[in-house]
């Protein structure tokens, strides 16, 4: 039996009459990097603020790590990190700062020996007191997953990790991304648009489209499952289009 | 360390870094220790041409500083507690709950294991420090400025009305700011969110008074209240304003508290709804629900 990170049965979410969520059921195994795809409006945002309990399902239920996101949100948020899209920090506080106040809302009392080892693991050395105003689009991503990961959660929820990043950004983002699955054992969710970095990321994927899950498989099976297709964009557009039929 | 202390820790260290609230608290405290020079300054001046006139054998009247409490001297300090300061809580407190919606990282925060009220609350607590802190500066100076003047130390008795004053204007400026974070917390523009409680505090100060006691717009910047005006109509209004108008309940309870001969009675109905208005609108703001705390701006 496959040990669940992530189990969501029946899920829905609806904001006055429009569904955002219709019925979301699916599972992530702990220690994968799961890829949520979408067009813009698909419910993938909706999806990772219900798992990060920051809104309430209006049907359905899910669970985080074993916790219930609804009955015991404290459990789940105590085992998660999130990344939120196009997040700033304080730009008046220095790195070291910004991080502390973080680390120490997670919980961590004596957090500076922590923030020290992810510094290190994010090549944050040396520029624990400069001031987050000076940091570019890519190295506040960095800074987004350096909070994310302080109290060393179990699962790491990533909205559009890579939005509005350069290809070096792009790159060293998806290099932390990976070595944070492989080294540390974090379970990944991610939301993303963006195929090219599925495929270079993810172990597994689903599809959502107007709020429904209409493929979910490991990437590799999806792969074989398509022999015509020499890609997951091909893929993609594929599946988007039987359903649409 | 919990979520109330961690808040109030980092919204001190906010505060104390913003480029804003750094003008204001040195507009304020520059100020509040004006109105003490002031107050000197015409004591100088007046007491100098007092004793030429003496001195030409013109008059025989006395000096009219004689018999004049030191804490005569303070007594602008009200109404720039009221203007700048109020001006000053307001900016604080929106800027302190603006700042998250503003900013995303109110879903940062809210993903953590995190009490909503517990948050808002330390938020509070640190402008509350803050606020303290300007009070304490501005009053302390006041407190010297007024000793140089008198040429001896202020006794207890004063000290502790200036201590006293200092309380209550941290009750006033209190309220200010967490009619701020309110309007930062339900705004759905940056703009509209300092725009709102301007008004507000606007209509409180000039308005709300000026129904009750006719009284005229540039009269309500003196530091004492406006006198009401008598009859049917301004007897039944000002009974319902007069509550409603913190403004005025504030310089009320202040020159009693700091012995202004033009106010007699008892300062405690006007501490009373001080103390009402702080509680209020604090279980109004700590009662936000966690949704509108992440809600983000329409800009």
């Amino acid at each position: 039996m496959k040990n669940l990170a992530i189990a969501t049965g029946n899920l829905s979410k609806s904001y006055g009459s429009k569904l955002a969520l219709d019925a979301l059921s699916l599972e992530v195994a702990a220690g994968e990097v799961f890829g949520l795809l979408g067009h813009n409006g698909a419910g993938k945002t909706t999806t990772v603020n219900v798992l990060t309990t920051l809104l309430e399902p209006t049907h359905g239920n899910a669970e985080v790590a074993g916790h219930s996101v609804t009955a015991d949100a404290m459990a789940v948020r105590r085992a998660i990190g999130y990344l939120p899209e196009n997040v700033q920090f304080y730009d008046s506080l220095t790195l070291m700062e910004n991080l502390r106040f973080f680390a120490q809302l997670s919980g961590l009392s004596r957090p500076d020996q922590r923030i020290g080892d992810v510094l290190r693991i994010l090549d944050f050395e040396g520029q624990e007191r400069q001031r987050l105003g000076s940091f570019s689009k890519g190295m506040r991503q960095r800074v987004g997953i350096a909070q994310a990961i302080l109290h060393s959660p179990s699962v790491l929820f990533l909205d559009e990790p890579t939005s509005g990043l350069d290809p070096e950004g792009v790159r060293t983002l998806r290099e932390t991304i990976v070595r944070l699955n492989s080294e540390f054992g974090m379970t990944i969710f991610m939301n993303t648009h963006l195929l090219s970095e599925v495929t270079k990321t993810c172990t597994s994927i689903g599809i959502l489209r107007g709020g429904k899950l209409v493929h979910q498989d490991t990437l590799a099976q999806t792969l074989a499952d398509f022999p015509g297709e020499d890609s997951l964009e091909q893929i993609y557009f594929q599946l988007e289009s039987e359903q649409v039929s | 360390m919990n979520t109330f202390l961690v808040s109030a820790r980092h919204e001190m260290l906010n505060t104390r870094r913003a480029r804003t609230a750094h003008l204001l608290l040195i507009v304020f405290i520059g100020m509040v220790i004006a109105s003490s020079v002031i107050g000197w300054v015409t004591n100088q001046t007046v007491t100098g041409i007092y004793e030429k006139v003496v001195a030409d054998g013109l008059t025989m009247a006395p000096n009219p500083f004689t018999g004049v409490t030191p804490l005569y001297y303070t007594r602008n300090a009200v109404i720039y507690v009221l203007l700048i300061g109020s001006l000053m809580a307001i900016v604080l407190g929106v800027q302190s709950t603006l700042r998250d919606r503003k900013m995303s990282t109110a879903d940062l925060i809210l993903s953590r294991p995190v009490n909503s009220s517990a948050r808002l609350i330390g938020q509070l607590a640190g402008l509350g420090a803050v606020l303290a802190a300007v009070i304490s500066i501005s009053l302390s100076v006041s407190w010297v400025i007024v000793s140089i003047i008198n040429r001896a130390p202020l006794g207890w008795a004063d000290t502790g009305r200036i201590i006293a004053f200092g309380l209550l204007s941290w009750v006033l400026l209190m309220t200010f700011a967490l009619l701020g974070m309110l309007s930062g917390l339900r705004s759905k523009r940056e703009t509209t969110a300092l725009l709102v409680p301007f008004v507000i505090w606007s209509a409180v100060a000039f308005v709300l008074p000026q129904i009750g006691t006719a009284a005229r717009p540039v009269s309500l910047l003196n530091p004492v209240p406006a006198v009401s005006s008598t009859g049917g109509y301004f007897d039944v209004v000002s009974a319902i304003t007069g509550p409603l108008s913190v403004t005025e309940q504030f310089k009320r309870a202040s020159s009693i508290i700091l012995q202004d001969s033009a106010v007699t009675g008892s300062a405690t109905p006007s501490i009373l709804i001080l103390l009402a208005y702080l509680a209020v609108m604090t279980v109004i703001v700590v009662a936000t629900p966690r949704n509108r705390m992440r809600s983000g701006l329409h800009e």
